[in-house]
């Protein structure tokens, strides 16, 4: 099981120049462990430093996260926006970086990287260069490094938003497939209420800076969700309400 | 400078059947010129009886070979010392605030003066000091060695004029690296070494070579130039001042072209190397 996260009170202020710029909070929130979230919000909510702050990539400017079960950050998998790939490492050795930063073999990383490679369908490709491949490909990658370690926490930071319509289809319902074998607990970050809907066991609706949540709900949809149901679209109905009358009011 | 991107298949495009047209047609006119005999100008002929013995002597100044040779040492000890000078420090100012700010004036300052300025001062300095003294090799003093005729001075002002290049251009590529990498560095627990060896330093090797490629160039006009010079008596550079002195233009002409071709396959050699990805995909097979 993954790790839970207790986030109290954080707030996080940039400072530039002379202007300081309230990105976030004060914002709380308790993830369980092995849960499913998303955050779903509006542009420049502060969605992304709420990541990294989770990330340890930033650190609040006050307030606090906690970690439940090992009681520490533990592995870490992050998927960038853009993916981020290395572009002097192959596909291969790109999911096997976070492996040999922690210690691993090449032989060893390699091996298990080729294995998630393929959970993401791109065996064959492992000796590709990122330049070689697709856009779909490469963010098919980035999700593979943040997976390969099998990680406590994964987080993504609206991977499959510079992607096409059927590209971010394909690889939501490959997430969801993956996610089920995944023991993480993840942290999906977007601006697409069908993506959140689609993917999230439970929504966080983050509304405009400097970022709160003016919803929050597990959902209930089991097993299987079909983008055609009355189910479906009525939960994504109701979460698009949500976000034209508290998030971006027309 | 090499900077233009290379074409698939084409290779480094240096050599090509078309870029020999030029010279072909200098070599023509050359030859219509010189058709009645001249006392100034060498017959392509004559110049081409110097190139096509290369091992004799001449003029006891040694062969056009062991010239080349010569010169060609000096470079890659001069460039060596740039390298293992220049690259560290253009990563600490590229790494470092402190250290950019403490060592960018004087770098500036001190690239465009030229090295051939520093001679008379690298040879009061290190007087006739070669590598042989410096490794201690006293039993080589006797023989005509390669180590004999690397003198420190030389180095030194080959080292100035490749360490500033090689430091500016590896400082712009560590501050071009993207955060991101770094940053994936960071999530995925890597320590400060592996991400100096795995990110830092691929992510910023196409600007590192591309400061090698520019001492390389300028380190060859540097030392013809230099052994042109007072400080030494051998070399390409010395062969063609000598060979004017002793009014010998065929092989003044030989030197001039044997340094241009030289210049030529340096410049492809680093040009098909420079392909940082071709480079790291070897790496990979």
């Amino acid at each position: 099981m993954g790790a839970g996260m207790v986030i109290r009170g954080v707030e996080k202020h940039f400072r530039e120049k002379e202007s300081e710029l309230h990105a976030l909070g004060p914002f709380s929130l308790t993830v369980q462990p092995g849960e499913f979230l998303c955050l779903l919000g509006p542009t420049g909510c502060g969605k992304t430093t709420l990541l990294r702050i989770l990330a340890g990539l930033e650190t609040p400017s006050s307030g606090s996260v906690s970690f439940t079960g090992s009681g520490s950050r533990g592995r870490i998998g992050y998927v960038f926006q853009e993916g981020a790939l290395f572009p002097w490492l192959t596909a291969r050795d790109n999911v096997a970086f976070p492996l040999r930063a922690e210690g691993a073999s090449w032989g060893e990383a390699r091996a298990r990287a080729e294995a998630v490679l393929s959970d993401v369908g791109l065996s064959g490709f492992e000796g590709s260069f990122p330049h070689q491949l697709s856009g779909g490909m490469r963010q098919r990658v980035a999700l593979a490094r943040g997976m390969v370690s099998n990680p406590d926490i994964l987080l993504l930071d609206e991977p499959f938003s510079s992607l096409d319509t059927r590209m971010s289809h394909l690889l939501q319902e490959k997430m969801r497939e993956l996610a089920g074998g995944l023991s993480a607990t993840v942290v999906f970050v977007t601006h697409n209420i069908e993506e959140a809907v689609f993917l999230g066991h439970r929504i966080c609706v983050m509304g405009p800076r400097p970022g709160r949540i003016v919803r929050d709900e597990t959902i209930s949809l089991k097993g299987e969700r079909n983008r055609l149901s009355a189910e479906f679209t009525e939960l994504l109905l109701s979460f698009r309400r949500t976000f034209e009358e508290q998030v971006a009011p027309v | 400078m090499f900077t233009g991107r290379v074409r698939k298949g084409e290779g480094s495009g240096v050599f090509s059947p078309e870029g020999l047209i030029i010279p072909a047609l200098m070599v023509a006119f050359w030859y219509m010129a010189t058709r009645g005999g001249t006392a100034l100008l060498p017959s392509p002929e004559q110049v081409l009886r110097v190139l096509a013995s290369p091992g004799d002597d001449i003029a006891s100044c040694g062969s056009l070979l062991w010239n080349i040779f010569v010169s060609l040492a000096r470079v890659v000890v001069g460039l060596l010392a740039g390298i293992l000078i220049g690259t560290p420090v253009g990563f600490l100012m590229g790494a470092h605030r402190f250290s950019r700010r403490l060592l960018f004036l004087i770098t500036e300052m001190a690239r465009p003066l030229s090295p051939l300025a520093l001679l008379p001062f690298s040879i009061i300095v290190f007087r006739d000091t070669t590598l042989t003294k410096l490794l201690g090799l006293t039993q080589l003093r006797y023989s005509r060695h390669l180590f004999n005729e690397i003198q420190l001075g030389m180095v030194f002002i080959l080292l100035w004029g490749a360490v500033f290049p090689i430091i500016l251009d590896t400082m712009h590529g560590v501050r071009g690296i993207r955060k991101r990498h770094l940053e994936v560095a960071r999530v995925s627990g890597a320590g400060r070494w592996f991400t100096f060896l795995h990110v830092m330093i691929p992510a910023s090797l196409p600007d590192i070579l591309s400061g090698y490629r520019m001492a390389v160039g300028r380190c060859w006009m540097v030392i013809i130039a230099a052994e042109m010079l007072p400080g030494t008596n051998s070399g390409i550079g010395y062969l063609l001042r000598y060979s004017y002195q002793i009014s010998r233009y065929d092989v003044m002409a030989a030197c001039v072209i044997v340094i241009a071709l030289v210049g030529a396959l340096f410049a492809k050699g680093l040009a098909d190397m420079g392909e940082a990805r071709l480079l790291l995909r070897a790496e990979e097979r």
